[in-house]
């Protein structure tokens, strides 16, 4: 008798086979049987007609690596249908990590990540220093499975303590590295992360940044020596920085026979070769052999801002930003005078600002009043008897300037054109950030999403090549071992859910985080039962008690 | 040759979600191409060379403008 039995599903294998009608029947975690009418019977029976049932999904850019220790689900990822997620992200993990460079750290996740202090002082007990430490602390609780990554700037720090973030490390420095990224690799990290962008809570770059090539050559040595993956977030920012750092990656895979993955990499109208122009310096490199994987979210990337801190979204507009840029006391009186307030008024269009502020909405989570939680301003100044620009103003000063507004789909938002490029076989579907940036926008339903736009909507994608992008794909080129495909003795993580409703949830702010601390989500839709290793972890809408993620073992 | 100068600044989407001032360039060798600022560097770069907003760098020598860097 099996443990599980799933009737009646549309079973998509992960590999890209097209959707066949057939049973799965699981038992002792793993898949022990697909196929059309099982007979044998199960403790649970899943009647999932109507349904899909693929292999979970598999998340590859995340940073939960706090949130585990309090939520092994990582919530809400585990409900849109993701099974096995990979922490540990842009050169930050949570271990190794000597006591005395805890806070060092926690100012780094803070600015990069804008994870709440109480994350790292309420919700968790540090009980370790090394990788070793870290994985026994959340192994035990979890609902995913998770193959964290090492942060190359921990490791840096670890040997050279402050020096880590001011100089190039010497010759018996890289070598302890290598020793320590060793240790951590034997562990079970998947691979290493590094950065060559991001800074820490006082503008200054963080440790991996101040690596020279011979100390990431060294460290990929090492990653060599277990054919793990090295992750980067490259010069985004700049597309011939980018295509130099895809030479360099290709390089270091090529020499070291290592994967390699660059984050993020998106589209924007401002720079529409961007992203042709990575993806044909990827097509050449990867015709030489070398594994140089792009991620691609899928979500488009809203702008958010409040009149607290000067966004660029008013630079076209200079007495807006002339006003904006003032210190925020003078700021608040000068948007308080009606003279000034009339010129920014008439600055902002012949139409009150309608076309350029009219579809803005306000979102929760802020000081923003209930009522106008979710409404466009355009509306709102309608009610008001204002203008947009107008309402912009005194909404803002009737709430301290902490409301904020939402441009949506201000970037990589062109279905049309995301569309081939999700499709795109050397496109690795990542880059969600899961469990990170968590006041700004969520970082969840990626998934979902994928489904209904690229599938339902624009057709870029067949159902059973979407499954593959996010199955089977990530799990071989992460090396995540009989993961990512339903098939015999593979692990029993399975997704089952309607094709024809499966999205993300509308955005909403939500106050789950230690100390009460705030976050955007978004709940899942049209995901019925999610199972890990073998037991129902998610169902009808509801977690269960179910702790049997694991941390993933690689091929 | 011509100096380096910029071609168009527009507002962008940027990943963390923050508004950013993508700046097309043409290089003295004719090349074009594009780089993101973030808001700092961007309000810096416009009040280091007296641009009242972002169209305003239209047309300036990039070396100029990327003193306020």
């Amino acid at each position: 008798m099996f443990d599980i039995l799933i009737k009646n599903g549309m079973v998509i294998d992960g590999v890209g086979s097209k959707a066949v009608l057939s049973d799965v029947g699981i038992k002792d975690g793993k898949i022990l049987a697909i196929g059309e009418n099982l007979k044998d019977g199960g403790r649970q029976v899943l009647d999932a007609a109507g349904l899909v049932v693929s292999p979970g999904f598999i998340d590859p850019h995340t940073h939960f690596d706090a949130q585990l220790l309090w939520d092994g689900a990582a919530k809400p990822a585990l409900e849109h249908g993701v099974t096995s997620i990979i922490p540990g992200n842009c050169s930050l993990s949570l271990a190794p990590l000597k006591a005395e460079d805890r806070k060092t750290l926690i100012g780094m996740f803070q600015q990069i990540e804008e994870l709440p202090p109480a994350a790292f002082t309420d919700a968790f007990e540090w009980t370790w220093e090394t990788f070793s430490g870290y994985r026994a602390a959340i192994e035990g609780t979890l609902s995913v499975n998770v193959a964290p990554l090492v942060g190359h700037s921990v490791i840096r720090l670890w040997v050279m303590g402050a020096d880590a973030q001011q100089r190039a490390a010497r010759p018996e420095e890289i070598s302890a590295m290598q020793d320590l990224l060793r240790e951590c690799l034997n562990a079970g990290a998947v691979g290493l992360s590094t950065s060559f962008v991001d800074v820490d809570e006082n503008a200054r770059p963080v440790p991996s940044r101040f690596a020279q090539f011979q100390e990431l050559d060294a460290l990929c040595a090492v990653l060599g020596e277990f054919g793990r993956m090295l992750q980067i977030v490259p010069e985004f920012y700049d597309t011939d920085i980018t295509i130099a750092r895809i030479d360099q990656l290709a390089e270091l895979s090529l020499k070291h026979k290592i994967p390699t993955t660059l984050s993020p990499v998106f589209d924007n109208r401002q720079s529409p070769n961007n992203v042709p122009r990575t993806l044909a310096r990827i097509d050449e490199q990867m015709a030489r052999g070398a594994r140089v994987w792009p991620q691609m979210q899928t979500r488009p990337i809203d702008i958010s801002f409040s009149l607290l801190r000067p966004s660029l979204f008013f630079a076209r507009l200079p007495s807006w930003v002339k006003i904006l840029r003032l210190p925020v006391t003078e700021r608040i009186s000068a948007l308080r005078d009606p003279v000034t307030a009339d010129k920014l008024v008439a600055d902002a269009g012949e139409d009150g600002g309608e076309r350029l502020m009219g579809r803005l909405i306000v979102r929760g989570g802020g000081e923003a009043p209930e009522h106008l939680v979710g409404r466009t301003l355009g509306d709102i100044a309608a009610e008001r008897g204002e203008v947009p620009a107008r309402a912009l103003i005194t909404l803002s000063l009737e709430n301290d300037l902490e409301i904020a507004f939402l441009a949506a789909n201000g970037g990589h938002d062109s279905t049309d054109r995301i569309g081939p490029m999700l499709a795109n076989p050397l496109v690795h579907i990542g880059a969600s950030d899961g469990g990170a940036h968590l006041t700004s926008f969520s970082t969840y339903g990626d998934t979902g999403y994928l489904f209904s736009e690229f599938v339902r909507k624009s057709g870029a994608l067949t159902l059973e090549h979407a499954v593959q992008k996010i199955t089977s794909e990530p799990a071989e080129i992460w090396g995540l071992k009989d993961r990512g495909i339903l098939k015999t003795g593979y692990a029993a993580d399975v997704v089952i859910f309607d094709p024809l409703t499966i999205d993300r949830g509308i955005e909403r702010p939500v106050f789950d985080m230690p100390g009460g601390g705030m976050r955007y989500v978004r709940d899942s839709i049209g995901v019925d039962t999610v199972v890990v290793n073998g037991q129902i972890a998610w169902a009808k809408g509801a977690y269960t008690n179910a702790q049997t993620g694991q941390i993933c073992e690689l091929a | 040759m011509s100096d380096a100068v910029v071609l168009a600044a527009d507002i962008a989407a940027g990943h963390d979600g923050d508004a950013e001032l993508v700046v097309t360039v043409r290089y003295e060798n004719g090349v074009v191409g594009v780089v993101a600022l973030d808001s700092d560097s961007a309000f810096d770069i416009m009040q280091s060379c007296g641009a009242a907003s972002s169209a305003d760098l239209v047309g300036r020598p990039w070396h100029e403008v990327l003193k306020g860097v």
